[in-house]
């Protein structure tokens, strides 16, 4: 059935941000050998052979994402993004497509908070027609206006689908909520006034500012011959010109203060969504790994604390989950449920409860002992295949990690104890500060939720915009 | 349907059924050994020692076309139950035994088969057979588990049906596009039945779908054959067999003429479902069907891509989906109109393609490009150790014989122009479809 993958999905999409660790209990993991050179223009450059499977992946990093994305003009990295491939130089948005499809190539392009990922992956035997295409988008977009208004139009509409999928925009609203005004609150694909306010011209703006070769990180991964793969990258994207390049800085978070709740109403609904949090911990946190460890036992598995009592215990829900998204400054910590309308301050209580309980009691040695095992157990399927590998050492480079973060995983794990634990809980889990987004049917629960927080707000779920409502849409 | 929703590991049946080759690599490299067990399982083996990992996939010939009106979403439910407690291990301690040693689960359950998933280190394989022969022989039932996992899967129902407007389509699109056969009925199961269930429904769905011989085991990974076959001789092959359940003899009558149905929902754009009858999985249309559905569907250089997003500008998005089944089945056709498109716009769009996919033979470089397509959606699904045990094992069921998945090559080779004309117009005519269309209300209205 199609629905099942569509379950949660903007926690997988999440989960691939935050980087999973580890290691195999019987036989170390270790991330496979790979290079790096940069070439003279600037460009770095990762190299991963795998050998199994006759593709080749290539993932780009262009180091700017949607919190640079101008205020009021939210969506124009995902929209510059979306862009490449409809028109170069010497193709046009069809003419690309057929190439791409000809070869069975896949092409994805898309912003994130903190950077722009191009990610194309063919057969080996097709290495000479991928990296043109690849090297063409990247290198050599044109932006047609025709193209450029289409594009705007479908992502409008795009958001307006998204919204008759409540799951699918709570991240929006969350991150809007609870970081107002700081680029991590923007909406990473716009929403249906900023994409309005964007022109073709701001469009190749943003690309010229960002899209340099001193700004981009490669990694290559899959069937291939390294010594042949650099002088073809060097042939094909060499030629880029470089320029100098104002980095990206994104003020640092620090957490909400007091409690807040925003409720967006959809008053069709039979069931309440919720999240709550506050902001969370950077990728190079130094306590990443026992954050890891601690959040498995609270949210990050199917027997968490939090699944066991929302869903196991009660039946209150199909699921619950917390997880933290780790990004250059400290992204959102989340915990996500829903339930049905009459159970919805009965559900928030309980977890409530679970949080407080964290902070009471810590974690037991035993919980620790299960949730190392399992972070181990569960690692080797993320660096499976080149493509995650691809990933994984392209991010690493980014936020500056090494090849640690898998090869000493295990052992990062196995120190975390008790009073490691205890630390973590107590810094980087929140307590008393809580921001609340609900969605759900205003008129059922409304009266109920005001218990959570002093300060509160509503929208509608259909009003344009996500939070704060954006300026032009203001009554 | 599945148990859980994070993670996203599962890899598409959607795209298991899809598969394509030509001088193919991959498969041939970790051959399958296979055995039957003296109570009937069948079980295939593959060796892949690139992660120290196991994927163990178990398909249980049972799902929603088994069940009747009155207890349908049994299958479903019984998925979920299968997790809530049996002999040795008690309520809650599957999970708990299985991720404390490294393991995860799932399971899904569809119109025909329900599947059950483990992903381990390879350190957990003497557990995992532990607790799959325990629950296999000896499920419990405790009843506040029941109570209480039907309040979970109430809440799936509202989570993906209720409050999702592609859920509830669809949901009605199959319940009027089918009149006889079981696959009317949606694998959640209807809301009143999810409700009023006994154990006694329960026993007897267990005892008809669970036995050994009823069941296809797939184990992909860091294992050898032969220890694989010793941990099912101790801890499987003992399960007693009992009767499989009963054929489903129901034959879908032949559709004459369009049906049409609307939904009124509050929602922000329309969104508009088509479904046509076709063959079974072993047809042997199955991969010219394929190809057509890619030549229309998949990539933006597609013909409805080209046509309804491109050129017109009507639609944000026009997919397909057909996947695996015993019986004859639906392909789905879903676009979603951009804002102020009637949906009736992108409808004429839709049958002038499929008209003219029907009338002429498509390109060669369309075929060409269609094939190459599917092989590297090939490469894709056996690249890592889960996708190939569901790969595999969706082969064995649905096909009747894993080693079909060598063939794929051959047969999406084997597939013309002249074939691709074909299935065109016999399966994509006016009788043969069913149209559904949600039809946005606005929110005043739909205040009480």
């Amino acid at each position: 059935m199609r629905r099942r993958w569509r379950i949660w999905r903007f926690l997988v999409v999440a989960a691939i941000v935050v980087l999973a660790p580890t290691v195999a209990p019987a036989q170390t993991l270790h991330l496979p050998p790979h290079e790096k050179v940069v070439l003279k223009n600037g460009l770095t450059v990762l190299l991963l052979e795998k050998r199994g499977v006759p593709l080749v992946n290539i993932s780009a990093i262009v180091k700017a994402g949607a919190a640079a994305d101008p205020s009021g003009q939210e969506g124009l990295a995902t929209t510059t993004a979306g862009l490449l491939r409809k028109g170069t130089k010497k193709r046009s948005a069809q003419q690309f497509a057929a190439d791409l499809d000809y070869i069975g190539g896949e092409f994805e392009a898309e912003a994130g908070p903190d950077f722009t990922t191009i990610n194309v992956e063919f057969q080996t035997k097709d290495l000479a027609r991928g990296l043109d295409l690849f090297a063409d988008v990247l290198l050599h977009p044109t932006f047609p206006q025709a193209e450029t208004e289409k594009f705007l139009a479908q992502e409008m509409d795009g958001v307006k689908a998204a919204k008759d999928d409540p799951q699918s925009v709570m991240m929006s609203y969350y991150s809007g909520y609870l970081y107002g005004t700081h680029p991590y609150g923007h909406p990473a694909g716009g929403d249906e006034v900023s994409l309005k306010q964007i022109r073709r011209e701001d469009v190749a703006k943003f690309y010229e500012t960002n899209y340099a070769p001193g700004n981009t990180i490669l990694s290559v991964a899959g069937e291939f011959n390294s010594t042949e793969m650099k002088a073809k990258l060097a042939e094909v994207l060499g030629a880029w010109e470089s320029r100098a390049v104002k980095s990206i800085a994104i003020p640092g978070a620090s957490p909400s203060k007091g409690k807040r709740l925003l409720l967006v109403d959809k008053p069709d609904a039979s069931q309440t969504y919720f999240t709550i949090g506050n902001t969370g911990v950077a990728a190079n946190d130094p306590d990443r790994v026992a954050i890891r460890v601690v959040n498995t036992i609270f949210g990050g598995r199917f027997t968490s604390e939090l699944n066991e009592a929302l869903r196991v215990e009660s039946g209150y829900t199909y699921g619950a989950q917390s997880f933290f998204d780790q990004r250059k400054v400290p992204g959102p910590f989340v915990i996500f449920s829903f339930t049905k309308n009459e159970t919805t301050t009965p559900a928030i209580d309980l977890t409530l409860q679970v949080l407080a309980k964290l902070h009471k009691e810590g974690v037991t040695q035993e919980q620790l002992k299960s949730a190392k095992s399992y972070i181990k157990g569960q690692f080797p399927p993320n660096i499976e295949t080149s493509r995650q590998l691809a990933r994984t050492i392209a991010t690493h480079e980014f936020y500056g990690l090494g090849d640690d973060e898998v090869n000493e995983l295990e052992a990062r794990l196995d120190a975390v104890t008790p009073e490691t634990a205890r630390q973590v809980i107590q810094k980087h889990f929140p307590a008393e500060n809580l921001v609340f987004v609900l969605i759900g049917k205003a008129s059922a629960i409304g009266p109920a939720v005001q218990k959570y927080a002093i300060n509160q707000d509503t929208r509608m779920l259909s009003e344009p915009g996500f939070w704060p409502a954006p300026a032009t849409a203001k009554k | 349907m599945k148990r859980f929703g994070v993670g996203g590991i599962w890899v598409g049946i959607l795209c298991a059924s899809l598969l394509a080759a030509g001088g193919v690599r991959g498969q041939q490299e970790y051959p399958v050994s296979a055995r039957t067990l003296k109570n009937g399982m069948r079980v295939l083996v593959q060796t892949d020692h690139s992660i120290p990992n196991v994927a163990l996939y178990i398909f249980f010939r049972i799902g929603s076309r088994n069940e009747h009106p009155g207890t349908t979403g049994l299958s479903h439910f019984f998925e979920h139950m299968m997790f809530n407690g049996a002999k040795k291990y008690g309520p809650g301690d599957l999970d708990k035994v299985m991720e404390a040693n490294g393991g995860a689960n799932n399971a899904y359950t569809t119109r025909d088969v329900t599947v059950y998933q483990d992903w381990f280190p390879r350190s957990a394989l003497p557990l995992i057979y532990d607790i799959e022969s325990d629950r296999i022989r000896d499920l419990n039932f405790d009843p506040q588990k029941v109570k209480s996992e039907r309040e979970v899967v109430a809440s799936e129902r509202r989570l993906s049906v209720d409050n999702e407007n592609g859920g509830v389509l669809d949901e009605q699109l199959w319940a009027t596009s089918f009149i006889a056969h079981p696959y009317q009925w949606p694998v959640l199961g209807w809301m009143s039945d999810i409700e009023h269930w006994t154990m006694e429904d329960l026993k007897h769905h267990f005892e008809m779908g669970y036995s050994p011989n009823n069941a296809t085991m797939v184990v992909v990974g860091d294992v050898s054959a032969e220890e694989i076959f010793k941990l099912c001789e101790t801890y499987i092959e003992p399960i007693p067999t009992h009767p499989p359940p009963p054929a489903v003899t129901t034959v879908e009558p032949p559709q004459m003429g369009e049906r049409r149905l609307i939904v009124h929902k509050q929602a922000e754009l329309p969104l508009l479902m088509m479904g046509y009858h076709v063959p079974q999985s072993n047809s042997s249309d199955f991969y010219a069907l394929n190809i057509l559905r890619t030549i229309l569907f998949q990539g933006e250089s597609s013909r409805m891509y080209q046509r309804l997003v491109d050129k017109d500008q009507i639609a944000l998005e026009v997919t397909s989906g057909l996947e695996p089944s015993f019986d004859p089945t639906m392909v789905e056709v879903v676009a979603q109109p951009k804002q102020g498109v009637d949906p009736q716009g992108c409808e004429k769009a839709i049958y002038e393609e499929f008209e003219r996919a029907g009338s002429a033979v498509v390109r060669d470089t369309e075929l060409e490009k269609a094939k190459n397509i599917r092989l590297v959606e090939f490469y894709r699904q056996m690249r890592t150790i889960n996708g190939r045990a569901n790969t595999i094992g969706t082969y064995e069921v649905f096909f009747g014989d894993y080693n079909k998945l060598f063939e794929t090559a051959k047969n999406y080779s084997a597939v013309t122009k002249e074939d691709v004309r074909r299935v065109a117009k016999m399966y994509f005519g006016a009788n043969n479809r069913t149209v559904a269309t949600l039809l946005p209300e606005n929110a005043e209205k739909a205040k009480p």
